[in-house]
């Protein structure tokens, strides 16, 4: 039970538990607007909570919740666009995986397990409080701290889509301007340097434009991989000038 | 395409990220592409906000609160406060009619 054995470490999962406790203010605020945001788009109680218990990635989520609402289920072409975005809002956890990897050798099965359950909040909580573990970076600590925002982020959820369902009217409640003033809160972290601003200003602007003539999923999509090509094609750049 | 089958494809895909991200090990990707992977919650996330916000039949409204929002949130970043100081600003303006 110490982890010498081959049992598994509770004493680890459940420090990693508890390492992320204080990451669930954080958390529990936008599944609730996620989960309002879903129910107000169409999506049913358990669509909702589904999500949340496949996805579990906030911000796609979100994002996907957004383009539900108005047209409710959409087309073939834009749920594809959805997926698309998806996809590349997802794949910067390729990079969190690269980086765990090399510091925790992980079996099959635990690499099938953890990968579930990895989020950007968990990688840079484990990366930083794992090695200062009694047990150093272990497989328990790193499951524990992912179940812990999981078992937040699900509550949340459930939690929202139910208070979604007995709410009157969206536009009554003005709660539209919640998606925006959650990816700003997203966002606004983000924005360290003069390259981020211009990609920002550059795919706001340029997604309002596009979104006159072209629907929003592929916009967002589009947009997405525009604006991160501009912003490598910047950085890289301007290191390989001052090099 | 119903609810359910979108979920479950964005399901895949982000699984399929996050796994071989992890079986991948010590694979060193370009600085451009790393860099790329970084920009990408920048540029996907302006492109909600913006088109959200200016293109809405209450845009102005919205505009005072997501820049009362954006201001809570650069200064504190606190997002339950920047969000709730946001939908306050917007309720403020819509009531005063703007």
């Amino acid at each position: 039970m110490t982890g010498q054995g081959r049992g598994f470490d509770w004493g680890a999962f459940g420090r990693g538990f508890r390492v992320m406790v204080p990451l669930w203010a954080g958390v529990v605020p936008f599944a609730v607007a996620y989960a309002v945001t879903a129910r107000a788009g169409g999506l049913s109680v358990w669509e909702t909570c589904l999500m949340s218990v496949t996805v579990f990635a906030g911000a796609s989520q979100f994002a996907a919740a957004g383009q539900f609402v108005g047209g409710g289920v959409p087309g073939v072409a834009a749920a594809l666009a959805l997926v698309g975005t998806t996809f590349v809002l997802n794949a910067r956890h390729v990079l969190y995986g690269l980086s765990l990897s090399r510091q925790l050798p992980l079996s099959r099965w635990q690499r099938a397990v953890t990968a579930q359950f990895l989020t950007d909040e968990t990688y840079g909580m484990v990366l930083v409080a794992g090695p200062r573990d009694p047990g150093g970076l272990s497989v328990g600590f790193l499951l524990g701290a992912e179940l812990s925002l999981f078992a937040a982020w699900n509550t949340a959820t459930l939690l929202g889509a139910l208070a979604g369902a007995v709410l009157p009217d969206p536009d009554a409640l003005g709660v539209g301007v919640i998606f925006p003033l959650a990816f700003l809160g997203l966002l606004v972290p983000l924005l360290v340097g003069r390259a981020a601003l211009l990609v920002a200003l550059v795919s706001g602007l340029g997604a309002w434009g596009l979104g006159r003539v072209l629907p929003g999923g592929l916009v967002v999509l589009l947009v997405g991989v525009g604006g991160a090509l501009l912003g490598a094609l910047i950085s890289t750049r301007r290191a390989e000038g001052r090099a | 395409m119903s609810g359910w089958l979108i979920i479950l494809l964005m399901w895949a895909v982000t699984y399929a990220a996050r796994f071989v991200g992890l079986s991948l090990g010590r694979l060193e990707l370009p600085p451009f592409w790393l860099a790329f992977l970084r920009f990408v919650p920048v540029s996907v996330f302006a492109a909600l906000i913006v088109p959200d916000v200016l293109g809405s039949p209450e845009w102005a409204r919205r505009l005072i609160g997501v820049t009362v929002g954006g201001a809570l949130l650069w200064r504190t970043r606190n997002l339950a406060l920047g969000i709730l100081g946001g939908f306050a600003a917007y309720w403020a303006a819509r009531l005063l009619g703007a």
